[in-house]
């Protein structure tokens, strides 16, 4: 360890923690955007998120009334902070709960699982939304039509045959990844491709191939861009 | 409500994220700390200059309150430099701005946008992830603070050019089956490519799937069987031609 690096290690420990959940935030706004499968729930970035978020927002509903111009421009400044944080708040949650919607039993399942582990698949909120979403719906599908068919027939996660009723994201689809540290070497299956991939590297390739060094649902030595 | 949009970065959603990017300003005006989400602003004192997200600096120049210094790599002599490089070289991107040294091991390292890439000390020589937003709306809010705007913007129009056709012609590499490197690549041009390079790249994963399944379950067989997976690699390559 050099000079240069004990230098950086004091500059991030300078960065605040509201900057960087910034980062994190921002980091799991685009990997969610972009990959191909839904993320562990980052509960914890989220709930310090939403705290502050409702605190700025009282801070500007008891200032409003406040007419010195100067305290009136930075109201200004905190409310257009305010609606970017909101919006990368609201964009995140929509893209997983479009996720959500297309894959729900495939979710579903994954989230079972999941639950051993520290970091569930989905928010309590977003569970709910899953189970009661899917039960109105197979309430609707069984009542208009399913419950004429024969009993065989009836099921919506039918896996007879072969093929699978329960859609699922193709996790073989082609993303971008910077990576954020020395990650080594990635093998590709079912192909030649071998590739050393360094700090700093940009690269085009399957998200099932670095999935487990992904910021969000692995190392974090990865990210999505 | 679920999100309509498909998969990857939209371009305002791109232009948000270059709105985080830091960038020098001087002040014009006294201005005391605010506490934001995302940390303190600390106080500005014209005439010092400080370092504040892109989004702010366009609120306070649009407003005449700041003079926003463009970053060194932003002017013409830079930008010919960088032009001149990429031209020269066909195959690949011009190299981006050296990273800062790696922070320890327990902390997550930072990337663009919130590297120091576009403030008045970033490096002169290279153009940033996000170069090509950054310069359009820098160009746009504040063209009177640059030296020759026009001719800047006649730069980044050529570099741009160049770019999207090293991008265009790399149709072959895209048969790549695991992937390719793309060191360099700038936000923008990540968010025009991505629908066309990832539909190539799967679109033609699919036609091979079959083959690749052959070779998965061989691959597995093998491992299964005991031998070593390496050793046995080079015959593989050999069935294969």
């Amino acid at each position: 360890m050099d000079i240069d690096d004990l230098l950086a290690e004091v500059a991030v420990d300078a960065i605040p923690q509201e900057t960087r959940d910034l980062h994190e935030l921002t980091r799991c706004w685009v990997a969610e955007r972009v990959s191909p499968e839904i993320l562990p729930w980052p509960s914890e970035l989220v709930d310090r998120v939403l705290e502050r978020i409702r605190k700025q927002i009282e801070l500007v509903e008891d200032q409003t009334g406040n007419m010195d111009p100067k305290t009136s421009f930075k109201l200004i400044i905190i409310q257009t902070e305010l609606e970017r944080f909101k919006f990368l708040v609201r964009s995140f949650l929509r893209a997983r709960i479009k996720k959500i919607d297309t894959y729900p039993l495939h979710i579903k399942a994954l989230h079972n699982t999941s639950l051993d582990t520290p970091f569930p698949l989905l928010s309590p909120s977003e569970l709910q939304y899953l189970t009661s979403h899917q039960a109105l719906l197979s309430n609707h599908y069984s009542s208009s039509f399913l419950s004429q068919f024969p009993a065989s027939l009836q099921r919506l996660d039918d896996t007879a045959g072969g093929i699978s009723m329960v859609d699922r994201p193709d996790e073989d689809k082609a993303v971008f990844v910077r990576a954020l540290r020395d990650v080594g070497e990635i093998f590709v299956e079912g192909t030649d491709r071998r590739f050393e991939m360094k700090r700093g590297d940009v690269w085009v390739v399957r998200w099932s191939a670095v999935k487990r060094w992904c910021v969000g649902c692995g190392t974090g030595d990865v990210e999505l861009i | 409500m679920a999100l309509s949009l498909p998969p990857g970065l939209t371009p305002p959603e791109i232009a948000f994220l270059c709105e985080m990017e830091l960038v020098t300003i001087i002040p014009r005006q006294r201005l005391e700390g605010v506490e934001l989400l995302a940390g303190p602003i600390r106080p500005l004192h014209p005439p010092h200059r400080s370092n504040i997200p892109l989004w702010l600096a366009l609120l306070l120049k649009r407003q005449r309150r700041a003079n926003i210094l463009p970053p060194p790599w932003l002017n013409t002599h830079s930008l010919t430099a960088i032009l001149d490089h990429e031209t020269e070289h066909a195959e690949t991107f011009s190299p981006p701005p050296r990273l800062p040294p790696q922070p320890s091991s327990n902390t997550l390292p930072t990337s663009p946008p919130f590297l120091p890439h576009s403030t008045a000390d970033a490096a002169p020589d290279a153009l940033p992830y996000h170069w090509l937003e950054l310069g359009e709306m820098l160009l746009e809010a504040a063209s009177d603070d640059f030296e020759e705007a026009d001719n800047v913007r006649k730069l980044l129009r050529g570099l741009r050019e160049v770019r999207m056709a090293k991008l265009r012609s790399g149709v072959e590499v895209l048969d790549a089956g695991g992937g390719f490197k793309m060191n360099g690549v700038g936000g923008i041009e990540v968010g025009e490519g991505r629908a066309f390079i990832t539909g190539v790249i799967d679109g033609l994963r699919k036609i091979a799937a079959s083959r690749e399944q052959q070779r998965k379950d061989r691959d597995q067989e093998e491992l299964e069987n005991g031998y070593s997976g390496t050793a046995n690699y080079d015959d593989d390559e050999m069935d294969m031609q």
